[in-house]
């Protein structure tokens, strides 16, 4: 099996697996607690169904949208997500050079493994940074300020990660970063030579953005969990969203909004976009699907920000119910990743155009012209 | 496999397997008939999401919750269940001082293998006396004023077990109290020699609250179900509960109650707490879930007494949802008898902690610092 057999989800999941050691592959692939959110975020959109217009001569649909300020050529994107480098050795510069090519945004972590500077050298595609609020405000100051110098053209805060969720697969497998050779992981990394390999010939593992700032991550072998309960300030508040909105002053998102007191509350602040996400099942599981919330917090603010639904998408046809109920884009990050692993730029752009077919033939099929016409109407729900 | 790789509930119930006769772990894991109470209980809380709030600084949580007019540290407590030193030879010792290093409701059982005497001797923090109503109105008088003397602060008079439960795995394995040793049961105690060493060589087994008064359980094998069926008073009404409450004289609650018409009851014969519960699944099979049922009762009742959410808890998201619809309290068994049988005191007191942890980190989650915090806008049914 390699890249090109990829067509869908599971495949490039398959694939990363057999790549992966399996502490890192089931770093990916938990959820917290029980995984019902992770399982639900997907399983929600089968509780709708799609209804397609016929005899609609739509030709080649158009396909894009507009967020960030910047147009792109289809409404998906990567989400932010940490340490790619445990992934694939090129990490951030494959998935960067990867969403350039289909003129879609690609995201960088506060805890990426390659620095603000080194990927805006290297992609002059739309570029997000999803900043954490750290204990220290320098850190999280220093980080805009290099956002901003950098011309990444938004910014996304995270939200729901005020304490590290429960993942218990990373409990079992005894996940670290950067990763600890202990008895228990030995077996796992041993049987992955490759990777192994690749790990130790190329680039040192750290926390590029941070790396001055901080030793917590680079040099201990400490667990991203660890760092996320020692670095990220539980006290933050809604002035603290504020302050990095005035010091931003470009396009800005909260990630990790699910009411719709909050989604109103965002604008209210300022912000030009909200990602209603529950960080792929990963922090508060229990918590309701991005795909069942969606709607009723589009309903509310649609018209005043750019309402994104992150979670659970792994087929086109999730996009176009996800546009239907009212998103403006959709971002995905397991599904990125197992692509990324599974063959670094290659496999991400192998995905995107997958993504990108499905879109297109799924529009054709409902008879949709641009993605104006997707609305409620063309949706069922079940129950 | 042992107590540092117990993560959660099904890792506790895992270990415990191991550890005990096979009749032993069934009487605990299994519940009445085709048992699909006792998996509603627990998968009635995925009917409903969390909607949670963020940016709401939340540096520090406060779990407390007051009951029965104790201020308890955590939002739940230890249900009384019977017969635990089958499930571990400290059994109630275990788990009542467990209970106290987190300041939290012990309950004690009248079918409890440890003194209500001993065990105030043992712990200083709030305890709960489970009652049943005997035939026998000497045991009666008896349970009551010995709970009394030794300060109880609670009385639960138990309402769902005016029969015995049909547990068709008790019934498969044999499982009787004290254990009888049949041909059928030998094996299953022969592969576990260390439960039977402690079993043989840690103190008798007894049941000091009803010993002096019969000779069923005690010298003679019985099972639950037969005890239920031919001890306790089968005509008991709403006379002799309002009885027993002014008899009691302090705080009173009545365990099984499931109906909002009882519900209201229980506040007009002068109960300050009803446990809603379908004892664990464990009686009548079919029977709604608490979680189900505990909105309309908290609406109905909610103002004059406490309402304690029982049975299907095993994640600290669970009790969240509980608490949101109005539960003043979450409670259960299995919650910890499950990590005493596997470990004893420091079994228990891993779960509870488990339990806090989840609790803590999920109402930062939901951006909440106290449980009045917590409210059905936090909900939405799917």
């Amino acid at each position: 099996m390699n890249i090109n057999d990829c067509l869908n989800f599971d495949d490039f999941r398959q694939l990363a697996k057999k790549k992966l050691p399996s502490p890192i592959f089931h770093y990916i692939d938990g959820g917290s607690d029980d995984e019902e959110t992770l399982r639900r975020n997907t399983e929600s959109f089968n509780d709708c169904d799609l209804i397609p217009k016929v005899l609609a001569n739509v030709g080649k649909p158009d396909l894009s949208t507009e967020i960030f300020g910047k147009k792109i050529s289809m409404p998906i994107f990567l989400s932010p997500a940490a340490m790619q480098r445990l992934y694939h050795p090129d990490g951030d510069k494959a998935s960067a050079r990867a969403a350039e090519k289909f003129d879609t945004f690609y995201s960088m972590s506060t805890m990426a493994n390659t620095s603000i500077e080194e990927i805006s050298n290297i992609s002059s595609g739309p570029k997000l940074f999803q900043l954490y609020i750290h204990k220290d405000q320098s850190i999280t100051d220093d980080l805009v300020d290099r956002c901003k110098r950098a011309n990444f053209d938004g910014l996304c805060l995270t939200v729901d990660t005020i304490v590290a969720g429960n993942r218990e697969r990373d409990h079992r497998t005894g996940f670290t970063t950067p990763p600890k050779f202990n008895f228990k992981s030995l077996m796992s990394f041993a049987a992955k030579p490759k990777w192994v390999f690749d790990y130790l010939t190329n680039k040192k593992f750290e926390l590029s953005n941070v790396k001055n700032k901080t030793d917590k991550g680079t040099n201990i072998a400490k667990s991203v969990i660890e760092y996320i309960n020692e670095q990220y300030d539980p006290g933050m508040e809604w002035k603290d969203a504020e302050y990095v909105i005035k010091r931003w002053s470009k396009p800005f998102a909260i990630k990790g909004i699910m009411s719709v007191e909050d989604a109103k509350r965002a604008v209210d602040i300022g912000c030009t976009a909200i990602m209603v996400s529950n960080h792929g099942g990963r922090q508060l599981n229990g918590s309701r699907s991005p795909f069942d919330q969606i709607k009723l917090i589009s309903d509310t603010v649609g018209h005043k920000i750019d309402v994104i639904l992150d979670g659970g998408i792994r087929r086109g046809t999730h996009v176009l119910k996800a546009l239907a109920a009212g998103a403006k884009a959709c971002s995905f990050g397991k599904a990125f990743l197992f692509s990324l692993s599974a063959g670094g730029q290659k496999g991400v752009e192998k995905l995107l155009q997958n993504m990108h077919n499905e879109i297109e033939r799924n529009m054709i099929l409902m008879g949709c012209k641009n993605l104006k016409d997707l609305d409620y109407s063309r949706l069922i729900f079940r129950r | 496999m042992n107590l540092n790789d117990c993560h959660n509930f099904a890792d506790f119930r895992k270990l415990a397997k191991r550890r005990l006769p096979s009749p032993i772990f069934h009487y605990i894991d299994g519940a009445a008939d085709d048992e699909i109470t006792y998996s509603r209980n627990t998968s009635a809380f995925n009917d409903v999401d969390l909607v949670p709030n963020v940016l709401r600084g939340v540096e520090s949580v406060d779990l407390s919750t007051t009951i029965f007019g104790k201020k308890l540290d955590l939002p739940f407590y230890c249900s009384p269940t019977a017969l635990q030193r089958l499930f571990h030879y400290d059994g109630e010792r275990a788990v009542g001082k467990a209970a106290q290093k987190f300041n939290t409701m012990f309950g004690v059982s009248a079918l409890a293998t440890v003194s209500v005497e001993e065990i105030s001797s043992l712990i200083d923090t709030p305890k709960m006396f489970q009652f049943y109503f005997h035939k026998d109105r000497g045991l009666n008088d008896s349970c009551l004023e010995r709970a009394k003397a030794a300060k109880f602060d609670v009385m639960a008079l138990t309402v769902d077990t005016i029969t015995g439960g049909n547990r068709e795995r008790d019934l498969r394995t044999g499982f009787t109290s004290p254990p009888k040793l049949t041909l059928a049961s030998l094996f299953s105690f022969a592969t576990k020699p260390m439960w039977g060493i402690n079993y043989l060589t840690k103190g008798k087994f007894e049941l000091p609250h009803i010993q002096d008064h019969l000779d069923e359980g005690t010298n003679t094998n019985t099972s639950i179900g037969n005890y239920f069926s031919t001890m306790l008073d089968q005509s008991m009404n709403w006379n002799d509960a309002e009885k027993l409450c002014s008899q009691w004289g302090g705080h009173f609650a009545l365990k099984g109650v499931m109906s909002v018409e009882d519900a209201k009851r229980a506040v007009d014969i002068g109960c300050t707490g009803i446990m809603v519960s379908n004892h664990g699944g464990r009686q009548l099979d079919g029977s709604r879930s608490p979680f189900d049922q505990i909105a309309e009762i908290v609406d109905a009742v909610g103002d004059k007494l406490d309402v304690i959410c029982e049975g299907g808890f095993q994640r600290g998201t669970h009790m969240l949802k509980a608490l949101s619809l109005g539960a003043k309290a979450c409670a259960g068994g299995r919650l910890y008898l499950y990590a005493l049988a596997a470990a004893g005191q420091a079994g228990v007191e891993r779960a509870l902690n488990q339990y806090k942890n989840e609790l803590e980190r999920d109402m930062k989650l939901m951006g909440c610092t106290k449980i009045s915090d917590l409210s059905r806008k936090n909900l939405r049914f799917r």
